[in-house]
């Protein structure tokens, strides 16, 4: 059987497959579209899907409504995430017997939505790619490259290094937010305003980031989650520094553990001024393009001199041939967009392009950019200065006493403790509170699939074996996970402290009236 | 489950097995799928099913006295346990020396006699398997009720002992006659409960032992309506257990909760917050509060006891957790009557490693 198979295999497989398609005897292959380690014999990668496939079936018979999302045997978890219909990514990960990897199914579950939301932006659903192409041939490719980039962040050695307890004060799928005076906010909204008059007569989107905090956007937001989540992955100075590399860093708390000084590769890297993503299929010269398009190779990411970031995909035998059309597809706003990426010491600014407007791609951009320098020059220095003036460093959001996440899942906005704060927490509080992240998972599938229209109220408080309060609180959509080492020894002691930092940090949205 | 189909076949069927892969162990199960449906409704409202104790069936001290000495008559007689049961509850269990009864044990064979019309008709004589004891060999069980809730087990390891088990059995229902152990049961059936609504919350009464859990404010402020459905500060249910002992103690449930559809969903609340409080990587947690649309509950893990209880949601924390501390001074205050102590058992040993749970 599949369980038995899959066991054979050390570490971690991701696969993702179609159930449309290879349903015929002899053709199963047919369905795979996706696999990890791609070194995996045929046979036991049709094993695993087997299995996975059969377990989708089974489950469908009751609950032909919700998803299956997750299986625990003794020795692996298997994560489910549909991500498009009929189209299944699934994260089979081993467990170890000394309990310290202690899996939280909605932080694995984490991975597959957001690999796959930042592929869909790049070249559009995979059903669509499957649609034009139905042998599969570009769907496969892309996904190869890009799944494999993707997992290169994770990757340690040979083996994949997936969350754990430690990262149990992070949340994927959410901005997080810098907080700024008014008088900022006001030449932010300046700044974007003249961002958005870049192109005549059509208005430009935007997104800005300071250090890797979200500062404005003018996007919907499940399209500015994405940009978000590509721009700290591999954007933001810190990415950057950690792109000219060759090997990938370990991310500790959800952040990338990057050397801020920038490589000198970089410099050499930036003669090609590409800020083309490319998801046309059109024939030509431009599909030569796509294999080597990837936008999350990390070596080919740059910053020239003229402040914008730009990515090296051409290979030198077409380099100076006419570029490619660069187009994401922002799945909310329903357009194909340009980026355009310029970064001014902390500041980066995603500047959006709606791609009808621009009959001659290069060219528009070409003079986006210009008009971009000429006009937002001072405006970004100017924000710039002062967002750097009011930064209170890494540790701006740290609260003494606490460790905490605060997230509003509606929103898509979260806040943290910084992982150098996080990392001071002992082993058994981090486990007793992915344990209880873990608890509350399931306990939100649940009260979703009765109710799915109603957020259900929860909270719970446990004093630890090594006396730390481990809290949890949901009020009306909103989450706060805390741990809290140092404490009194009641229960109102935590209580209380809740109730402080809720009125102080959250405008009271976790106090009780 | 598992443990009632080694019950019922013993660990040995596994080199049925190793002979043979699809041996099929289906007939060897026929006419037991009573017994298998009764374990799985009784997830839905017998706590021992995860609390690993069994519990006592209220009694006078002296009425518990009386049915130990009658079981301990039979002491020389080669039964490695006796025991008095009262439907899932104990009255009275006796072991021989260094012989220990698990809890789980003592579940899977009330299930298996109180789910089987056959041992309620007449006495019975049948192989039986305690798995936590010895899961590869048959012990022998005699059984024998005395009226409709109440019943005589004896185990032992001779399969021929069934007339001397007759003849014993005899002997203690006459004494448990005589001494009006049975009229006591019957009367502790309809009448001992333990009610929220009587639990003390009077001042003088203070637990000097409890956690440290103790309120900030004694002031004692008006129940809502809402609150006053059920016992103090709301409370609803709770369940007691003696970590010592490995006996447990639950009250009766609040008018709020009082149909089995309630009592099923509070007992699976019950189940997901033991199983937080005792996880392996984890646990076991000292304290620990939960607050949904359903409950307010509580449960502390102490060296001696462990506490779960539940309140209406509206219940407030400071008077909860006085209450909870109420709630424990009074089991302690009536622990004589609801728990079976070490002098009710012959050469009773505990033993508190009781392996992986």
């Amino acid at each position: 059987m599949g369980l038995s198979s899959a066991a054979e295999i050390d570490g971690a497989q991701l696969c993702i497959f179609d159930l449309r398609r290879g349903q015929q005897e002899g053709q199963e292959l047919d369905k795979i579209l996706f696999f990890h380690p791609a070194d995996c014999p045929i046979l036991l990668q049709l094993s695993v899907i087997g299995l996975c496939e059969g377990i989708i079936t089974f489950t469908r018979i009751f609950s032909p409504e919700d998803d299956c999302e997750v299986i625990e045997s003794d020795k692996h978890c298997h994560v489910f995430y549909q991500a498009e219909p009929d189209i299944w990514m699934v994260l089979v990960v081993q467990k170890i017997k000394d309990n310290e990897s202690t899996l939280r199914f909605g932080a694995l579950q984490g991975i597959l939505k957001e690999s796959h939301s930042l592929f869909a932006m790049f070249h559009g659903p995979i059903r669509t790619l499957l649609d034009r192409q139905p042998s599969a041939e570009f769907a496969r490719g892309h996904l190869h490259t890009f799944i494999t980039d993707y997992l290169s962040d994770f990757s340690v050695g040979k083996k994949l290094q997936l969350p754990t307890y430690r990262d149990s004060l992070t949340e994927r799928g959410t901005v997080q937010m810098l907080t700024v005076s008014r008088e900022v906010a006001l030449e932010v909204q300046s700044l974007t305003t003249v961002l958005g008059s870049c192109l005549r007569n059509v208005i430009c989107q935007s997104v800005v980031l300071f250090e890797d905090l979200l500062v404005s956007t003018t996007l919907p937001m499940d399209d500015t989650l994405n940009l978000y989540t590509y721009a700290i992955l591999r954007l933001t100075p810190s990415a950057l520094s950690s792109n000219g590399n060759s090997w990938s860093y370990l991310r500790k708390g959800g952040y990338v553990n990057a050397d801020t000084t920038l490589s000198s590769a970089n410099g050499a890297a930036s003669a090609e001024r590409y800020n083309s993503r490319s998801r046309d299929t059109s024939p030509g010269g431009q599909n030569q393009m796509h294999h080597n398009f990837r936008p999350l190779q990390r070596e080919k990411l740059s910053k020239g001199k003229d402040g914008f970031v730009a990515a090296d995909f051409v290979t030198t035998e077409i380099r100076g041939a006419v570029p490619l059309n660069p187009i994401l597809w922002f799945h909310q706003a329903e357009e194909r967009m340009y980026l355009c990426v310029y970064q001014h010491k902390n500041l980066t600014i995603l500047l959006v392009i709606p791609a009808s407007s621009l009959i001659n791609g290069e060219e528009g951009i070409a003079h986006v950019k210009r008009h971009l320098l000429e006009n937002a020059s001072q405006n970004i220095v100017t924000v710039e200065q002062k967002l750097s003036r009011g930064w209170g460093g890494e540790n701006a959001y740290h609260v003494g006493g606490y460790r905490y996440i605060l997230s509003d899942p509606n929103r898509k906005v979260s806040r943290a403790s910084p992982p150098g704060k996080v990392i001071t927490l002992s082993k058994d509080s981090l486990l007793a509170l992915n344990r209880l992240r873990g608890e509350i998972d399931l306990e939100k599938s649940r009260a979703k699939r009765s109710d799915p229209t109603h957020d259900k109220d929860y909270e719970v408080c446990i004093r630890a074996k090594n006396n730390a309060w481990i809290i949890a609180k949901i009020s009306r959509g909103k989450e706060l996970y805390m741990a809290i080492e140092k404490g009194g020894e009641t229960l109102l002691y935590a209580s209380t402290a809740v109730e402080k930092f809720s009125n102080r940090y959250c405008e009271g949205a976790f106090s009780t009236d | 489950m598992y443990g009632q189909v080694l019950l019922i076949l013993t660990k040995s069927v596994n080199r049925c097995f190793e002979k043979n892969p699809k041996f099929d162990m289906a007939p060897l199960l026929g006419g037991t799928d009573v017994v298998f449906r009764s374990l799985i409704h009784a997830c839905s409202w017998n706590p021992a099913t995860f609390l690993h104790a069994y519990t006592c069936l209220p009694l006078a001290q002296a009425t518990r006295q009386a049915a130990s000495a009658a079981l301990q008559d039979i002491a020389d007689s080669g039964v490695l346990f006796a025991l008095l049961m009262c439907d899932h509850k104990v009255i009275s269990l006796v072991g021989l020396q260094n012989a220990t009864l698990h809890p789980d044990d003592i579940l899977l064979l009330a299930n298996f006699i109180l789910s089987s019309e056959s041992f309620r008709t007449s006495e019975s004589f049948s192989p039986i398997c305690l798995p936590r004891y010895s899961p590869m060999a048959y012990l022998y069980a005699y059984v024998h009720f005395f009226d409709e809730n109440t019943y005589l087990t004896l185990l032992t390891p001779r399969s021929d002992a069934f007339y001397d088990l007759k003849d014993s059995r005899a002997r203690i229902q006459d004494v448990l006659l005589k001494s009006n152990v049975l009229l006591e049961v019957q009367r502790s059936l309809h009448e001992n409960v333990l009610r929220v609504e009587d639990v003390p919350i009077d001042l003088s009464s203070q637990f000097t032992s409890a956690p440290a859990q103790s309120s900030q404010g004694l002031n004692s402020q008006p129940l809502s309506s809402d609150e006053a459905i059920g016992g103090p500060a709301g409370l609803w249910h709770f369940i007691y257990k003696s970590v010592y002992l490995d006996q447990y103690v639950s009250s009766e449930f609040a008018l709020p909760i009082r149909n089995p559809k309630q009592q099923k969903r509070l007992y699976k609340a019950y189940q997901k917050v033991y199983a937080s409080m005792h996880d392996k990587a984890t646990g076991p947690h000292r304290t620990q509060f939960r607050k949904d649309e359903d409950y307010v509950m509580f449960s502390w893990i102490t060296q001696d006891f462990e506490l779960y209880a539940a309140f209406s949601p509206l219940a407030d924390k400071t008077q909860a957790i006085r209450i909870c501390n109420r709630v424990c001074q009074w089991i302690m205050d009536l622990q004589d009557r609801v728990f079976i102590h070490g002098e009710s058992t012959i050469a009773w040993q505990y033993h508190h490693c009781w392996g992986d749970v």
